[in-house]
């Protein structure tokens, strides 16, 4: 029976190892742990693609000249630069810059090194290439100011210079490190990198004489977490401290939000995002019934908006009504009144005006994997047996996913749209401008002079007032082609012990900022 | 023996090769784009091609193969397109892990399983033996990511003695040196750390063990009732021996070739198993490595961790066939 001895010693020994590791451990209450799915990719704005975490470590390791403003974040804040203009053709942005400032490896902060950087993204990065490639000039007019200049007005520049993309960088450490600066980020932020192991976790350790002051916490460990239950299980039991649904794809059920809501040691902070999720046409095919303005408005017709919303999300999601949230600065109110409400009725008598048959619609309504996706198209898919459609629910996996929207080979798909930069450029132009129609994200718009030319009217225009109003124009315009069914907009939602404080939740992209955060 | 040896290990040079090339083909099979992948939200067709010419993806696929194999010849095996770091590096990055993982879950299979299929074989048709096969059947049986599961919410979160996942508090520190954790922690002479470290594995191991315990549990109790009713048994048995040594020296001892072979087979199936156990327990090892570069299309990734598993694979089996050698004295006479 020594078998039992031993399970027996081993029972008794595995408390006393716990208690012996509890007593080791330093500086809990100033190191927040943080759960992250997988390693960051690109931890340098040379070379960042907008990938969620390595994004938010750039946030937190370097600065950027402008940020936007929380809670609401709908304004415009200095983080390097102090204070700035724009010439009144909107091509010029004049920067006064923060005096007195250092990298973490003691070099200073200057306008020599805003030039560096910038022009440093906009030749190495191509995510950028689009917007960086606007830039005509960068000029060092005194080491405390730089004057960059655009080839054509783009308001939105603002919004682009606040993202992680351009956050500032340390020319000597690049100039030391060269290609493997990503390894060895440096850059002027609340928090200096110590430390990355592969599939395990990235390191960042308080930058004591941070600008803005030292952030409270001592530390932050970046913890790879793969599964979502995992993840779950560490944030209740404190293993981790603080949990980000990474938006976009990898949402946990509403039945588990709710359960957590319902633990004490858990706060569960929500914040509306900008954020669309929709059924798409096809909207370049010539062919086929969903040509017809009047299907896709029989379709549109045909959702249950607020039912989805309250019997799949629990209060986890907004409702959207057209191409922009409604917390957006550009959102035109009268499109609430142009989106289609919930009539089956509307919907059949849509179709046999358009002389389809309903039941010799048979569509396969493509969608993302994973339970929430999952549960959204099987919504759908009720809603469009009420009017008499047949629907197969296609859940493809995200690589083969994109390729066959690339291609074109779907007629309705559910799919979402995360803008990148705060500004309705980010929906808008990549979403609705027939010339992108063949690239990923887009509402693969068919040809269509009027749209296109008034889509490029808005982002060029400088005056904001001016501006709004060519946006709700584009909206309205949008709207009459129906290219879609916008279904809601998700919260985003970051899970934290409850002893977490002063978390800032930016909407657009969203990523947490850690210098205000500390554990009471 | 040596002369085995040698043929044996020629003979992997087609096995791998044909792993390699179906490996190769298979991940461009599979549908998707991984430049598409990489780029993300809002990528334009342009920036999608300039990244496949930069990954060398816009090549004929026989190109890009010759390439890979030129490179293979020279010990490389190629870029991540995900990190673009070497795979090579990154794999041995992860191996420690995996193979602390897998070694002490075949160790613990077998201390529990061989000993527990004996005692089920003495004690035949008694409560012991029908409850141990009821168990044995269930660890068989069981996923292994709901055991995963079940045991994080039994023993971390309701009892707290284990930690959820990972291979180290979160709020400890180790400079990786050999990659095993519990020694790199004894070299820098920090006897937290190694508890934790230990800590950490018993879930996972106990998780990956359990399937070859169980399977060795049932295979060795039914051949030691066949063994047991061997007619050099009952004559051990005449001549007065122990008990137990008719039963460890007699029956065991030969009931372990056939158990062998389970091990060697089943130890295969585990590193199938690691791929989910390294996800559920966030265990940064190469099942999870190539987990995450099939979603991503990280062809040479995916390429390079395929030729690792069958080259553990058929290690495994050589070292098996040697065993057999040394556990059998006529196969030894066959094999010199």
């Amino acid at each position: 029976m020594t078998v039992w001895k031993q399970f027996a010693t081993l029972g008794l020994m595995v408390p006393l190892l716990a208690g012996a590791i509890d007593a080791q451990a330093q500086d809990q209450s100033k190191t927040l742990v943080v759960a992250v799915p997988s390693d960051p990719v690109a931890l340098e704005p040379g070379t960042n693609k907008a990938e969620p975490i390595g994004s938010e470590i750039i946030l937190n390791v370097f600065d950027t000249l402008v940020a936007w403003t929380a809670p609401d974040f709908t304004k415009v804040e200095g983080r390097l630069a102090d204070t700035w203009t724009v010439s009144a053709d909107g091509k010029e942005f004049d920067f006064k810059l923060r005096p007195g400032v250092k990298f973490h490896d003691g070099t200073d902060f200057d306008a020599a090194a805003v030039k560096f950087s910038l022009e440093r993204t906009k030749k190495s990065n191509s995510y950028v290439q689009a917007t960086f490639g606007l830039i005509s000039d960068i000029a060092v007019v005194s080491p405390t100011e730089v004057k960059i200049s655009l080839a054509q007005p783009y308001p939105a520049f603002l919004s682009i210079l606040a993202q992680p993309q351009a956050a500032i960088v340390s020319p000597a450490a690049v100039q030391k490190f060269g290609d493997s600066f990503a390894k060895n980020p440096v850059g002027t932020g609340p928090f200096v990198f110590k430390s990355a192991q592969a599939d395990t976790n990235v390191i960042l350790d308080a930058n004591p004489s941070y600008f803005r002051g030292a952030p409270k916490l001592s530390r932050i460990v970046y913890r790879v977490i793969p599964d979502a239950s995992t993840r779950r299980l560490e944030l209740e039991n404190g293993g981790v401290d603080v949990v980000q649904q990474q938006g976009q794809l990898s949402a946990i059920a509403a039945e588990d939000i709710a359960s957590l809501k319902k633990n004490k040691d858990v706060q569960v902070l929500e914040a509306s995002s900008q954020i669309i999720r929709q059924l798409e046409f096809n909207n370049s095919k010539k062919d086929g019934p969903f040509a017809d303005v009047r299907v896709r408005k029989a379709i549109a017709s045909a959702i249950d908006y607020d039912g989805l919303l309250a019997g799949v999300f629990g209060g986890t999601a907004e409702r959207v009504y057209g191409p922009l949230t409604t917390n957006s600065w550009a959102f035109d109110p009268k499109v609430k009144e142009l989106a289609p409400k919930y009539d089956p009725d509307l919907a059949k008598k849509l179709l046999q005006e358009a002389g389809v048959d309903p039941t010799s619609l048979s569509i396969k309504l493509y969608s993302f994997q994973g339970p929430l996706w999952g549960a959204v198209a099987t919504f759908v898919q009720a809603n469009l047996a009420d009017i008499g459609i047949n629907a197969t629910i296609e859940q493809t996996e995200f690589p083969a996913y994109r390729t066959l929207q690339t291609a074109g080979q779907f007629d309705v798909a559910l799919d979402g749209r995360q803008p990148w930069y705060n500004d309705p450029d980010a929906h808008i132009t990549i979403g609705y401008l027939s010339s992108l129609a063949n690239t990923a994200m887009t509402f693969r718009m068919p040809e269509d002079k009027d749209l296109d030319a008034l889509i490029l009217k808005a982002q060029q225009t400088a005056d904001m007032e001016t501006r709004k109003k060519l946006y709700f124009t584009v909206q309205e315009e949008i709207m009459k082609r129906v290219p879609g069914a916008y279904l809601f907009s998700p919260k985003l939602i970051v899970y934290a012990r409850s002893n977490v404080k002063g978390l800032v939740i930016n909407s657009a992209p969203p990523l947490n900022e850690y210098w205000s955060v500390s554990k009471g | 023996m040596l002369n085995f040896l040698l043929r044996r290990l020629i003979g992997l040079i087609p096995v791998l090769s044909i792993v390699l090339v179906i490996a190769f083909s298979l991940v461009r099979l599979i549908p998707g784009d991984p430049a598409v992948t990489l780029l993300g939200p809002g990528a334009t067709s342009e920036q999608i091609a300039a990244l496949r010419a930069q990954l060398h993806l816009d090549r004929p696929v026989f190109l890009q193969f010759t390439d890979y194999l030129v490179g293979l010849a020279h010990g490389d095996l190629g870029l991540s397109l995900k990190s673009g770091e070497p795979v090579l590096r990154e794999i041995l990055a992860r191996l420690p892990a995996t193979i602390e993982l897998s070694v002490l879950a075949v160790l613990v299979a077998i201390l529990v399983g061989i000993p527990l299929g004996v005692l089920s074989a003495v004690k035949a048709n008694t409560l012991f033996d029908h409850t141990l096969r009821v168990v044995s059947l269930m660890g068989v049986s069981m996923p292994a990511f709901l055991l995963a599961l079940v045991l994080q919410l039994i023993f971390a979160t309701h009892l707290g003695w284990l930690p959820v996942s990972g291979r180290l508090d979160a709020y400890l520190t180790v400079e990786p040196i050999t990659g095993f954790i519990i020694l790199d922690s004894l070299i820098a002479g920090n006897p937290a750390a190694a508890l934790s470290g230990l800590a950490h594995l018993v879930l996972p191991v106990t998780v990956l063990a359990l399937f070859l315990a169980a399977t060795l549990a049932r295979f060795v109790r039914n051949t030691m009732l066949e063994v047991m009713g061997e007619d050099f048994i009952r004559t051990a048995t005449a001549k007065g021996l122990h008990r137990h040594q008719v039963v460890l020296k007699h029956g065991l001892l030969n009931s372990l070739m056939p158990a062998l072979t389970v091990i060697g087979l089943k130890f295969a199936e585990m590193l199938g198993g690691a791929i989910l156990t390294e996800t559920v327990f966030s265990w940064p090892g190469i099942g999870r490595y190539m987990f995450e570069a099939i979603k991503n299309r990280d062809y040479p990734v995916i390429q390079g961790t395929t030729l690792v598993f069958a080259l553990l694979f058929v290690t495994t089996s050589i070292i098996v066939d040697l065993l057999y050698g040394v556990l059998d004295p006529r196969i030894r006479r066959r094999m010199d």
